[in-house]
């Protein structure tokens, strides 16, 4: 009996112990903060979090989140994981904010941030954010995340932009222009190469890496109240002109055919390891991977420019990035999210991933981004365009990709398809 | 502990209620109705509902239209999109069928000589079952890829044969896309048949044999008569299961190029989570289920009645 009775004293102990220990430990998988904290916030994030794959950039962003729930003890984040398919998972976020079952504070893309504006589902940011921290913003910044009735609606805490990178080996000078870019790349073919790269195929970067020509003409996609204006008037032609670039690059070889199946930026990376290709359009992410991927000697042959334009004067690129958003209709909460963005996000996870501040102090304040291809992006970043933060862009990006599609692999002239692509937009526009 | 022990140990208030019950079936499988209720009819009849309102993911104002049917079914991309799963669809049903039942023999008769490698067959087409469509995509992605480096190309380049173009030419993606569906299915077939193959009663071979059969008219004159049931049960689930495929497509080609290997599956998919049209998505599911049960239909009457059998 006595045996027995100490025995149960000693588990119990143990198991007491057990879960102290538990309680105390302040990052598991899916919690940042002590079990027994008070209060909670529900957090659901894409990559840019300890779940990233890098264990590297994993253990800084737990050191991140551990350090700042330390400074908020009431507290503990429940954390939730987007999977890569990011369209889908914001499609799903949308309709659980409009339920009521959204998460206290998540991750939303900058290009769909509109649809969740648009349903009044997001939490009020104005009060956490200074007047300086608001003003230090890119202006396309700041107008992403202001409401129509000049609210902040989130915190965008990163952005990317588009350039050309080019093998100096093979490719000597920058191309300033599409026809110094179409020369460039059949000359490059010449040496055993594919040509220039880029995204043809059905996926959100073909339509963003294009749109860059077409915005250095001046097109427009909507007009000021968000209908589809790509297929008409001045727009058409702009539009056509800026198709019938890319055809003409894939019909003279300047662009290998097989750009139609191109549907994530990794693909360009491959072709540089193995020395297929000496051109390729892709985001600013990719120069960090370059350096990891190739040798030293190798790396050091490539380097990047800005996108060609029809004139070495007229310039654009496409910038994306994301922000952090409140659905609590808690003012603990909305606060505690705000706080996460700024304590977090806003500087520390842009210098420990490399992603380009959104702020432009922050690009002299951390000294990862001053060097001189990080200062070569925020040059860039003067011709950034934003995607137009409307509910129908998602549509036009999809009709846009189905047109490159049957452009580039010759089942559909310019045209025919562009016209197919602005009814097919027009007709999604109306049911919205 | 046996049901007439619970019984009578139960106290006899208990008893009585669990007698009065004793005969109806209802109460007893309540739980299953209201769980699959909840979790599979509710959200079907939900589909039927959306399909008559006016239903988006942003927008507020829900109201109840036959709009979005006449919208949807007038649509000028519906039939490019309905070819598209014809060939996806009749391909996958006749590539598995036949393959399927080729391994399946193949198997049988491996196993009836005592040869090496009868297992390891099985068992390697079962691992391509198994691959779940997103992984299986990738990996024919990788086969089929059009750079310098890509796998079949670059066998094809080493026997000095024309490349082909595999996903970037229009008229050649959908074959591809129908090939590697065809590659994952294969093994479910292969199971069907395997089962089907040994149920055969080997009485019917003897008496094949005494009558002087060769070994091809055995295979046209017992053993296909005999898998009439189980062609036809395949037929409906590959049917089935080819219509809802559109993970292995979205990472194959993501429906393109252009619209060149965009199944119905993957078009609902496109009209729900990049245009946010609920009701759209919900007419075209309606119209898939109605497909689907169409087909299965057609097939359930060519299978062998009762007093056939």
């Amino acid at each position: 009996m006595k045996s027995a009775t100490v025995s149960a004293l000693a588990l119990s102990t143990i198991l007491f112990s057990a879960s102290a220990i538990f309680a105390q430990e302040l990052a598991t998988k899916d919690r940042i903060g002590t079990a027994d904290a008070a209060k909670t916030l529900v957090v659901r994030l894409t990559n840019d979090s300890p779940n990233n794959s890098d264990p590297a950039i994993a253990e800084g962003y737990q050191k991140l989140f551990v350090d700042f729930i330390k400074k908020h003890p009431d507290w503990k984040m429940q954390m939730q994981f987007m999977s890569s398919d990011i369209g889908t998972e914001q499609a799903k976020m949308l309709e659980q904010a409009k339920a009521g079952n959204a998460p206290d504070c998540a991750a939303v893309d900058s290009f769909v941030l509109s649809q969740f504006m648009v349903n009044k589902v997001l939490a009020d940011f104005t009060p956490y954010f200074s007047k300086e921290e608001v003003d230090d913003l890119f202006p396309f910044i700041r107008s992403g995340i202001t409401d129509k009735d000049q609210t902040i609606r989130a915190w965008w805490w990163d952005t990317d932009l588009r350039v050309l990178y080019r093998n100096k080996s093979i490719v000597a000078d920058a191309p300033q222009t599409w026809d110094d870019l179409k020369k460039a790349a059949i000359a490059s073919t010449k040496e055993g190469m594919e040509g220039v790269l880029f995204n043809g195929g059905r996926w959100e970067g073909t339509t963003f890496d294009w749109l860059a020509n077409y915005w250095a003409l001046g097109g427009k996609l909507v007009d000021d109240s968000g209908k589809p204006v790509f297929g008409e008037g001045e727009n058409k032609e702009k539009f056509l002109k800026a198709l019938n670039y890319f055809k003409d690059l894939v019909d003279s070889g300047a662009a290998p055919k097989r750009v139609t199946t191109i549907a994530n930026y990794d693909d360009m990376n491959a072709a540089a390891a193995a020395a297929t290709t000496a051109l390729f359009i892709g985001g600013n992410w990719q120069y960090a991977q370059l350096k990891s991927t190739l040798d030293e000697e190798e790396f050091k042959n490539w380097t990047f420019s800005p996108i060609p334009g029809p004139t070495a004067d007229q310039k654009s690129t496409g910038t994306g990035g994301w922000t952090i958003a409140s659905f609590s209709k808690d003012k603990e909460k909305i606060e505690m999210c705000a706080n996460l963005a700024r304590d977090v996000y806003m500087g520390p996870a842009n210098a420990l991933q490399q992603q380009l501040p959104t702020r432009k102090s922050l690009f002299d304040k951390y000294e990862v981004f001053s060097t001189e291809a990080n200062k070569t992006f925020a040059n860039a970043l003067v011709d950034g365009q934003a995607r137009p933060g409307v509910p129908i862009y998602p549509e036009i990006s999809n009709q846009i990709q189905i047109m490159m599609g049957d452009v580039l692999s010759g089942t559909k002239k310019p045209e025919e398809a562009l016209d197919a692509a602005f009814s097919a937009a027009m007709e999604a526009y109306k049911r919205l | 502990m046996s049901p007439i022990a619970i019984e009578a140990d139960s106290p006899p208030q208990s008893r009585t209620f669990m007698r009065r019950f004793a005969g109806a079936p209802l109460p007893w499988i309540m739980p299953v109705i209201v769980v699959i209720g909840i979790f599979y009819l509710y959200p079907v009849i939900d589909v039927f509902r959306l399909s008559f309102t006016n239903a988006t993911l942003i927008g507020e104002n829900q109201q109840y239209t036959f709009g979005s049917i006449a919208n949807a079914l007038s649509s000028p991309q519906l039939p490019d999109i309905l070819w598209a799963t014809l060939i996806f669809v009749g391909g996958s049903v006749i590539g598995q069928q036949i393959l399927g039942l080729a391994v399946a023999v193949t198997v049988i008769r491996g196993e009836k000589r005592g040869l090496f490698g009868t297992t390891i067959l099985r068992t390697t087409a079962l691992v391509a079952w198994v691959v779940p469509g997103i992984a299986g995509g990738i990996i024919w992605q990788m086969l089929f890829s059009e750079a310098p480096y890509g796998a079949l190309n670059s066998i094809l380049r080493l026997m000095h044969m024309p490349t082909v173009a595999w996903l970037s030419d229009p008229a050649m993606a959908p074959w591809s896309t129908l090939i590697s569906n065809i590659w994952r299915g294969t093994a479910f077939s292969m199971v069907v048949m395997y089962a089907a193959l040994k149920s055969i009663d080997p009485s019917l071979y003897e008496a094949a044999e005494v009558d002087g059969a060769t070994a091809s008219q055995q295979f046209f004159f017992v053993t296909l008569p005999q898998l009439r049931a189980a062609i036809l049960v395949n037929m409906i689930l590959i049917t089935i299961q080819t219509v809802n495929t559109f993970d292995a497509i979205i990472t194959l080609t993501g429906g393109g190029p252009g619209r060149a290997t965009e199944v119905i599956s993957l078009y609902v998919f496109n009209i729900v989570f990049r245009n946010y049209d609920l009701s759209g998505g919900s007419v075209l599911s309606v119209l898939m289920l109605i497909i689907s049960l169409g087909l299965a239909f057609v097939y359930a009457s060519f299978l062998p009645k009762e007093e056939e059998q």
